[in-house]
C-alpha cells in the first residue's frame, strides 16, 4: 500500500496546493517539482518489489496492482512528470508565462500525471479507461495556455478526435465484458485484468476479436497509430514545451500499454497470430507515414511529433515480434520517453530564444545557444538511432528479433524506413544547428541549473546505448513473460 | 413476460436510433439538441426498463443519472451556448438527404453483420437491440466525421457515447455501477472542456464553423 501511495499521492498533492493558493507564488512550483521526485521513489519501490519476485496489490478487489509490466511504465511516467515539473513555468526565472498560467500548468499537469500513472496501476480495464480519458482531458486543457488560432485548433482536434477514440475503446470493453458475462456470469471483479485474462480460454472467439479491434482503433488513436494519428503532430505541436514532453515521452507509451494488456487477453483468448498482424500493420504504417512525413517538416516541434509516431510504430512492430521483439519494444520505450522528452523539453528553449518553431527561422543554434545546440545536437542523434545511444541497441535487438523470426522483408522494410527517418531529422537539425544567426537573435548562454534535468536525461540515454543495467534486463524479461503467456 | 420485456427493449433501441438519424435530415442546431435530449429520456427509459425487468436495482440510479445530466443539463447547457452564438446560417451537408439516409440504413445493416457472433452467444432477453446500438454508435461517427460545426460534432459525440451506453446495457445490464460513475464523471467533464473550447474557437476565429479550422498542416 506504501509504495502505491508514494507513488500517486505526490502529483494529487500538488495539484491541490497549487489549485488552493492563489495567487500563485514560485514555492508552489518549487514544492510540486520535489514531489514529483517521491513518484519516481514510489515507483522505485515498486521495481524493486517485483525483483524480488512479488507483485504489489493494494485496496478493495485487487483494485491498484503493479506488475512488471505497469512498474515500467510508472517508473518513465514518473521520470518524465519530474523533468516536466522541472522544466515547467512558474519556478521562479523569466519563462514566459504569468503567474496565472504557471498557477494552471500546475494544477492540470500534476493532475495530467496523476492519470496516467493510476491508468497504469490499476487492474480494472474499466477504471484503466477512465483514466486514459482523463489524462486526454486534464492535458487538453493545456494546449492553449498561450491563446492563438493554432493553439486553439490544435485544442479542439486532439479533444474531439482523442474522446472519440476513446469511445471506441470503451465500446471494445463492454464487448469483452459482454462475453465475460455471457460465460461466467456477472461478478464484480469481472472487469479486472487478471480475471480476464484467466478467463480468456473459454470466451468466443469471435466476439473477442471484434473487441479487440475496437480497443486497438480506440487506444491507438491515444497512442498516435497511423492513420488515427492526425491530431498528434498539431496537438504536440503547439502544447507548450513541457506538455509536449509528456504527451510525446509517455501519454503515448501509457496508450500502448492499455493495448498491450487487452492484446494479452485477446492472445489468451485466440492465439497470438491474430493480435501480432494487427499490430505489425499499424506499427508498420505508422511507420511509413510518420518517417516520409519527417522528411517534409517546415517547424521543428511537428519533427518531434512524427518522430514519435515513428517510434510508437517501431514499438508496435516490436511487439509483433514474439518475446526478444517485446523486449526491444519495452527498451525502446523507456529510451524513447527519455530522448524525446528531453528534445522537447530544449525546443522550448529555443522556441524562446528563437520566437518561431519554423526550421527555416532558427540558424546558428550552435553559436546562439551552445549548451541547448549541443544538447539538441546529441539528442537528434540520439533519437535517430545512432550508437551510443539506448534507441541504437533496442532498434538492433528488434531487428535481430525479426529475423530471427524469419521476417526478412518486413525487416528489410523496417531497416529502410528507419533510414528514410534518419535522413529526415538529422538533415532538418543540421540546418537549425549551423550558419549565422539573425540579428535580432541574442547571442550566448549561461549553464544554468536547468540544463542539469536535461544532462541527467541524455547521459540515462548514453547510459541505455552502453550496457542495460541488470534491474532493468530482470524488469523486461518478466515483461516479456506477462506477454509471452 | 419475457417477451414483453425483449419487445420494450427492441423498441426503446430503435427510438434512440431513430432520434440518432434525425441529425441527417434536420438542418438547425436547435432541432439537434432537441433530439439529443429526447435520445437521452429515451435511454433513460431503457435503463429502467432493464432495472425493473432484469432485476438490477443498481440501473435506476443510472437512469436517474442519465435524465439529469443527458436528458436536461447538457442540452439546457448547449441550448444556452446556441443562443450566445446567435442564429448560425443553414448547415451545410455535404450530400442531400436521401444519400444520407441510404448511407445511414447501411451502416445499421452493417451493425447487424457485425453483431451477428454476439447476439449469438447472449442469452438475455435484450440481445434483440444490440445491433441497433451498433448501428447508432455506427451512424454517430458517420455524422462526426462529416458534419463541420463545432456543436454539430459535439451532438454527434455526445450521440456516440449514448451508443456506446446502450449497447452496454442491452448487452450486460450495465457495466458495474462504480465503473459508470467514473465514466459519467468523465463525460460530464469531458463536455464541460469541449464547452470551454468551443466558447474559445467562437473568440479566436469568430465562427463555429470547423472548416475555418486549417492552419495546421503538415
Amino acid at each position: 500500500m506504501t509504495v502505491f501511495v508514494l507513488l500517486l499521492a505526490p502529483p494529487v498533492v500538488a495539484a491541490l496546493l497549487a489549485l488552493v493558493v492563489r495567487p500563485y507564488r514560485v514555492l508552489v512550483g518549487w514544492i510540486a517539482a520535489v514531489l514529483s521526485l517521491v513518484s519516481i521513489v514510489g515507483a522505485l519501490g515498486l521495481w524493486s518489489r517485483v525483483l524480488a519476485g512479488e507483485i504489489p496489490i493494494a485496496g478493495p478487489g485487487e483494485f491498484l496492482r503493479a506488475d512488471a509490466l505497469s512498474t515500467l511504465l510508472a517508473f518513465c511516467v514518473s521520470l518524465v512528470s519530474a523533468l516536466a515539473a522541472w522544466l515547467g513555468p512558474g519556478l521562479g526565472a523569466d519563462d514566459g508565462y504569468d503567474p496565472v498560467q504557471a498557477r494552471r500548468f500546475r494544477i492540470f499537469a500534476n493532475l495530467f500525471t496523476f492519470t496516467m500513472l493510476f491508468a497504469v496501476t490499476t487492474n480494472n480495464v474499466g477504471f484503466m479507461w477512465i483514466a486514459i480519458e482523463a489524462t486526454t482531458i486534464t492535458s487538453a486543457v493545456l494546449i492553449p495556455l498561450h491563446v492563438s488560432k493554432a493553439s486553439v485548433e490544435a485544442s479542439w482536434k486532439y479533444i474531439l478526435i482523442g474522446s472519440v477514440g476513446i469511445a471506441l475503446a470503451f465500446a471494445g470493453t463492454v464487448l469483452a465484458f459482454f462475453d465475460f458475462v455471457n460465460v461466467a456470469g456477472r461478478h464484480a471483479a469481472a472487469l479486472n485484468w487478471t480475471v480476464l485474462k484467466a478467463a480468456a480460454p473459454s470466451l468466443h472467439a469471435d466476439v473477442v476479436k471484434l473487441a479487440f479491434v475496437f480497443l486497438l482503433v480506440g487506444y491507438g488513436t491515444k497512442a498516435g497509430l497511423a492513420p488515427m494519428h492526425t491530431w498528434l503532430p498539431d496537438a504536440h505541436s503547439e502544447a507548450p514545451a513541457p506538455l509536449s514532453a509528456m504527451m510525446s515521452g509517455v501519454l503515448l507509451a501509457v496508450a500502448l500499454y492499455a493495448i498491450i494488456r487487452w492484446a494479452v487477453v485477446t492472445s489468451a483468448a485466440v492465439g497470438h497470430g491474430f493480435t501480432e498482424r494487427f499490430l505489425l500493420a499499424l506499427g508498420l504504417l505508422s511507420l511509413a507515414i510518420a518517417a516520409f512525413s519527417l522528411l517534409v517538416q517546415r517547424n521543428y516541434k511537428r519533427l518531434l511529433a512524427y518522430s514519435s509516431i515513428e517510434h510508437t510504430g517501431l514499438m508496435c512492430v516490436g511487439l509483433a515480434l514474439g518475446p526478444l521483439g517485446t523486449f526491444a519494444a519495452m527498451l525502446h520505450l523507456l529510451s524513447h520517453a527519455l530522448g524525446k522528452s528531453m528534445l522537447f523539453g530544449l525546443s522550448g528553449r529555443v522556441l524562446r530564444r528563437y520566437g518561431s518553431a519554423e526550421i527555416g527561422r532558427v540558424r546558428g543554434l550552435m553559436t546562439a545557444m551552445p549548451w541547448t545546440g549541443a544538447f539538441f545536437a546529441a539528442g537528434a542523434l540520439g533519437l535517430a538511432g545512432l550508437p551510443p545511444s539506448g534507441i541504437f541497441i533496442s532498434e538492433f535487438v528488434l531487428v535481430r528479433a525479426g529475423l530471427a523470426a524469419g521476417q526478412w522483408w518486413t525487416m528489410g522494410l523496417v531497416l529502410a524506413l528507419l533510414a528514410v527517418a534518419f535522413v529526415g531529422v538529422l538533415s532538418h537539425v543540421n540546418r537549425m544547428l549551423y550558419g549565422t544567426p539573425s540579428a535580432e537573435v541574442r547571442v550566448g548562454e549561461g549553464a544554468g541549473w536547468s540544463l542539469v534535468p536535461l544532462a541527467l536525461c541524455l547521459s540515462a540515454l548514453v547510459v541505455l546505448g552502453l550496457t542495460i543495467p541488470a534491474p532493468l534486463e530482470r524488469l523486461v524479461a518478466q515483461v516479456v513473460e506477462i506477454t509471452a503467456k | 413476460m419475457r417477451d414483453t420485456f425483449s419487445q420494450l427493449s427492441i423498441l426503446g433501441s430503435s427510438l434512440a436510433l431513430v432520434f440518432g438519424l434525425t441529425l441527417l435530415w434536420r438542418r438547425r442546431i436547435p432541432a439537434y439538441i432537441n433530439a439529443f435530449a429526447a435520445q437521452s429520456v429515451v435511454l433513460a427509459g431503457v435503463a429502467a426498463l432493464v432495472a425493473y425487468f432484469g432485476r438490477e436495482p443498481e440501473l435506476y440510479w443510472v437512469a436517474a443519472l442519465l435524465l439529469v445530466l443527458k436528458g436536461v443539463a447538457i442540452p439546457s447547457l448547449l441550448r444556452s451556448m446556441e443562443r450566445r452564438f446567435g442564429t448560425e446560417p443553414q448547415l451545410e451537408p455535404y450530400v442531400n438527404t436521401a444519400a444520407w439516409l441510404v448511407i445511414a440504413g447501411l451502416l445499421v445493416l452493417v451493425g447487424y453483420v457485425l453483431f451477428r457472433p454476439l447476439v449469438a452467444v447472449s442469452k438475455l432477453p435484450t440481445r434483440g437491440g444490440m445491433p441497433l446500438a451498433m448501428g447508432l454508435v455506427l451512424v454517430s461517427l458517420f455524422v462526426l466525421i462529416s458534419r463541420k460545426k463545432a456543436l454539430t460534432q459535439v451532438v454527434g459525440f455526445l450521440m456516440l457515447e449514448n451508443g456506446i451506453a446502450l449497447l452496454a446495457m442491452l448487452g450486460t445490464y450495465g457495466i458495474p455501477l462504480i465503473v459508470e460513475l467514473g465514466v459519467f464523471l468523465d463525460a460530464l467533464l469531458g463536455f464541460i472542456v469541449m464547452q470551454i473550447f468551443m466558447y474559445r474557437i467562437h473568440e479566436t476565429f469568430e465562427t463555429m464553423d470547423v472548416e475555418q479550422l486549417n492552419r495546421l498542416r503538415h
